[in-house]
């Protein structure tokens, strides 16, 4: 099946939010802050207004003057009013005729600042592990901690305790087209076209930045160049909106990838410590320490670490626990999501972690998994019901393909396993608007395609296998905010699972109103020479003569699809801040590494590569397979190279390809893909989301696999040929 | 900053352009005085290729050069490429083989690849067509369809 999107991208046709263009446009640059934590003392705009082709620059004070007052009162005002909280934050904007002219005026700008202390890391706030204590100190923005069971009892009687501390690293998701808007703003109505994933979403968050109704503003979504987590939350918007009031223009702003890079919302670095007791061979107790760096993120921010922390337990039966966790403010830029927000970070300590801890009692690490993973009908640790849920088949297909490997395995060479799960988002719910047309069917939706194929590919599939019309029949189409049902947006692997139910819904209600108006009990749809025709047994009735004059009048039958989640039965004592968003089912990974080590030099290969990957059903097996291989590769880029590097002055020292390496197409190994089916999950024909699982395992398969081919564990990631080299005692 | 007026043979047509910027880069010559925003930018270093574009049939970063360097060559943009019969081709390779999702890397490599599949004679080896898209990332995809899809391309030709 190939995506209707994909040609017209290959051509060049389609527009992104770099593209964007309007008549009398004018270009926004920023004024960024050159102290990573401080007070503006003076900043003069006065001369950046004089240089030529300026028409507006706005700092801290045109938010007082142009803008309604609650938007001082945001949590996040557009610019700093008290405090620069990052290097490089935006302090001031300017909008000018050229780009360069823009650049030119916001260098122009240079503020008087009084330095205050920089907290550049975690150990700069925390030298020594915090107690419960500590999470009164103002730099704690979450703490979360929660305990079930006697773990000190289980701790005592055990036969082993496994304790060990793991860190990792700042990374970034690098989507390959840079952030970019346009704002426009006329008679207190604001307009802005970006490339984002949650039109929605961004909608209400501009709202409370702005100070403005949510009915005042209209969000456009663009195609977007690639979203991983990155283009959700308000970014560029309010500065190229407060300069689109300040000029009356139209005002385009994107930023360059050394901006992209300062300006965050990434990943950020974590420590990390597990205590691990064994009973009988089997994990009786645990104990789970988190400290997450979230850069400058306000207070509130209980979700993170709750959320986090889900993962450091793991897919395991867990019959005792105490988990603890600090979201700890620093001057980097705030932490933000990245494709399964942290899962990889967990991941890569839980299952060394595991992995070692079977190696230390002598059983196979994939036997030894099998032992504790969650099957249907078991309960996870925060109480929630486990559904069909692929794992333990996962698990044992990669068992076979390892024994493959190593009947073969060359000296230097190790095998590596690890395993993840992921619970599909079903978000704030959503609806979907179909238009079933004389000629064909039309699906609207808010967001635009972000490049997975759920928007765009999924929901025409879900359409097409409901009313058994062809895909080429089946259209989608973008609104804006005003125009355009509600969606949460394209996040959490959530689009086909969650809103493929409302595509799903709407579906079936256009069959059972044409079944009803040709008087049978089941029908679909054809298209013949361009006509929708609705087939009865052997009877065939155009659409057109089925519809009313109203529906006529307005082009087609319409209807509305609606899914707002599944009803949960929770213990809610047991819910961690954040740690169970609405979900709608589990799904489960397994990957396997072949890694070859450089005893001399401490430098990776990963030789081969396979994933097992519980996908409910497949509803397209080989968009499917695209997200496995993407996932894959983006977490080898995080198991190997990635790593945004911070000075001790928190400044950013990697800020561009050259030197934040990716993964280019010689350094992909061969990928297996294996699709774990019969699983089912809620969604449309059983499906589940798979947009995130993939990257989960790999940082944690690939340290695995060094540690079976050493025999030496690496307890920080990325995995650079520096640190194993440490590891393994070369430097 | 001085500005002169500026000739350029776009995809076949010649163009001409007031005020240009001495030190204007051709990715932004063609993106925003010739309208033709097929051909994307990204890191503006030399790092992604997602700016790629034909100098006289040579594959080249549009980022990295100056609109006034290339006045007299001939620039061969996707939109230009993608009317000629390899471009046609490789295009539809890419869609065949599921290689393009967000769609924003996929414009330079079909311009990388179809440099390489355009001469005449046999096609290069496959090898040599993949080391030959070593400058352009993607993050999508994982690169495996992609490398399906030269194999594909270079069958096709
Ligand atoms: S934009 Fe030219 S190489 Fe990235
Ligand atoms: S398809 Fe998105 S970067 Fe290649």
């Amino acid at each position: 099946m190939t995506r209707s999107d994909a040609a017209p991208k290959a051509r060049g046709g389609v527009g992104y939010g770099m593209d964007l263009e309007a008549p009398g446009m004018l270009w926004a640059a920023l004024v960024r802050a050159p102290v990573p934590h401080g007070r503006i003392v003076r900043m003069e705009l006065g001369p950046a207004r004089r240089m030529p082709g300026v028409v507006a620059v706005v700092g801290p004070d045109e938010i007082r003057t142009l803008l309604p007052k609650g938007a001082l009162e945001a949590e996040r005002p557009v610019f700093p009013l008290d405090e620069i909280r990052y290097r490089g934050e935006p302090i001031a904007a300017v909008a000018a005729e050229t780009l360069e002219q823009a650049r030119h005026a916001a260098a122009a700008v240079v503020p008087v600042v009084e330095s205050l202390r920089t907290d550049a890391r975690i150990e700069d706030v925390f030298p020594e592990w915090p107690s419960a204590a500590a999470a009164k100190d103002p730099r704690v923005v979450g703490h979360v901690h929660a305990r079930h069971g006697d773990v000190e009892a289980r701790f005592r009687s055990a036969d082993l305790v496994h304790s060990e501390t793991y860190h990792t690293s700042g990374v970034h998701q690098v989507a390959l087209e840079p952030h970019a808007c346009l704002g426009e703003a006329r008679g207190g109505k604001f307009r802005v076209r970006t490339s984002t994933q949650t039109p929605f979403g961004l909608r209400e968050d501009l709202a409370s930045i702005l100070g403005i109704f949510e009915s005042s503003l209209v969000v456009e979504g663009t195609w977007v160049g690639g979203g991983f987590g990155g283009k959700g939350a308000a970014f560029l918007e309010p500065y190229a909106l407060l300069l689109a009031v300040a000029s009356r223009r139209p005002v385009k702003l994107s930023v360059t990838y050394a901006e992209e890079f300062e300006l965050g919302r990434t990943t950020l670095p974590s420590i990390i410590r597990l205590d691990t007791a064994v009973r009988g061979g089997k994990i009786v107790g645990r104990r789970v320490r988190l400290l997450l760096d979230t850069g400058a993120s306000l207070p509130g921010r209980d979700f993170a670490v709750g959320y986090s922390i889900g993962f450091l337990l793991g897919p395991y039966r867990t019959e005792t626990y105490e988990i603890e966790g600090f979201a700890v403010q620093t001057n980097k830029p705030p932490f933000g999501p990245h494709r399964a927000p942290f899962a990889p970070q967990s991941v890569f300590a839980l299952e060394s972690h595991i992995d070692g801890l079977a190696r230390r009692l002598g059983v196979d690490p994939i036997e030894f998994r099998l032992r504790q993973v969650w099957r249907e009908g078991d309960r996870t640790a925060y109480d929630q019901p486990v559904g069909p849920f692929g794992l333990e088949a996962g698990l044992k297909a990669a068992a076979r393909t390892a024994g493959a490997w190593r009947t073969r395995l060359p000296a230097g060479h190790g095998i590596g396993v690890a395993c993840g799960f992921w619970s599909t988002s079903v978000g704030a719910g959503g609806e979907a608007r179909l238009s079933l047309r004389p000629d064909g069917l039309v699906i609207l939706q808010g967001e635009r395609e972000i490049g997975n194929g759920s928007v765009v590919h999924g929901l025409a599939v879900v359409a097409e296998r409901v009313l058994g019309l062809s895909l080429a029949a089946i259209r989608v189409d973008y609104g804006d905010t005003a125009t355009a049902p509600f969606d949460s947006g394209v996040f959490g692997s959530r689009t086909l699972g969650a809103l493929g139910q409302a595509v799903e819904r709407g579906a079936r209600s256009l069959v059972t109103i044409l079944a009803k108006r040709v008087g049978a009990s089941e029908i679909h749809l054809e298209i013949k020479s361009g006509q929708v025709l609705v087939v009865a047994g052997r009877r065939r009735h155009k659409l057109v003569d089925l519809l009313t004059p109203t529906e006529r009048a307005e082009g087609g039958l319409v209807v509305e699809g609606k899914f707002y989640g599944p009803e949960r039965e929770v213990d809610a004592s047991r819910v961690l801040a954040g740690s169970v968003y609405p979900y709608q089912d589990f799904t489960g990974a397994v990957h396997l590494a072949e890694v070859e080590v450089d005893r001399e030099t401490g430098h990776l290969r990963v030789v081969r590569y396979a994933a097992f990957q519980d996908v409910g059903t497949a509803v397209d097996p080989s968009a499917v397979q695209g997200q496995v291989e993407g996932g894959v590769v983006m977490g080898l880029g995080a198991a190997l190279s990635e790593e945004m590097l911070w000075t001790p002055e928190a400044r950013l020292a990697n800020p561009g390809l050259l030197d934040y390496r990716l993964p280019r197409l010689r350094d992909v190994p061969p990928i297996h893909v294996e699709l774990i089916e019969g699983f089912a999950g809620a969604g449309p024909f059983g499906a589940k989301g798979v947009g995130e699982p993939p990257i989960i395992p790999v940082p944690a398969a690939v340290a695995n696999a060094v540690a079976d081919a050493t025999g030496t564990r690496v307890f920080e990631m990325p995995l650079t040929p520096e640190r194993v080299a440490r590891a393994l005692k070369l430097l | 900053m001085s500005e002169n007026s500026l000739g350029l043979s776009l995809n076949g047509k010649p163009r001409h352009f007031e005020k240009v910027p001495d030190a204007e880069r051709l990715l932004d010559t063609i993106r925003w005085r010739a309208g033709l925003k097929g051909t994307k930018e990204g890191c503006r270093t030399g790092d992604c290729g997602a700016c790629m574009v034909l100098v006289n049939g040579e594959p080249t970063l549009s980022c990295l050069v100056l609109s006034r360097e290339v006045a007299e060559e001939k620039i061969t943009t996707i939109e230009g490429l993608s009317t000629e019969k390899v471009g046609r081709l490789v295009i539809a390779a890419f869609e065949e083989a599921g290689a393009v999702q967000c769609g924003y890397c996929t414009p330079g490599f079909v311009v990388a690849l179809a440099a390489q599949l355009g001469g005449r004679g046999p096609p290069p080896p496959l090898e040599t067509l993949l080391d030959g898209l070593e400058g352009n990332l993607c993050r999508c995809t994982g690169y495996l369809a992609i490398q399906k899809a030269v194999a594909a391309a270079r069958e096709a030709i």
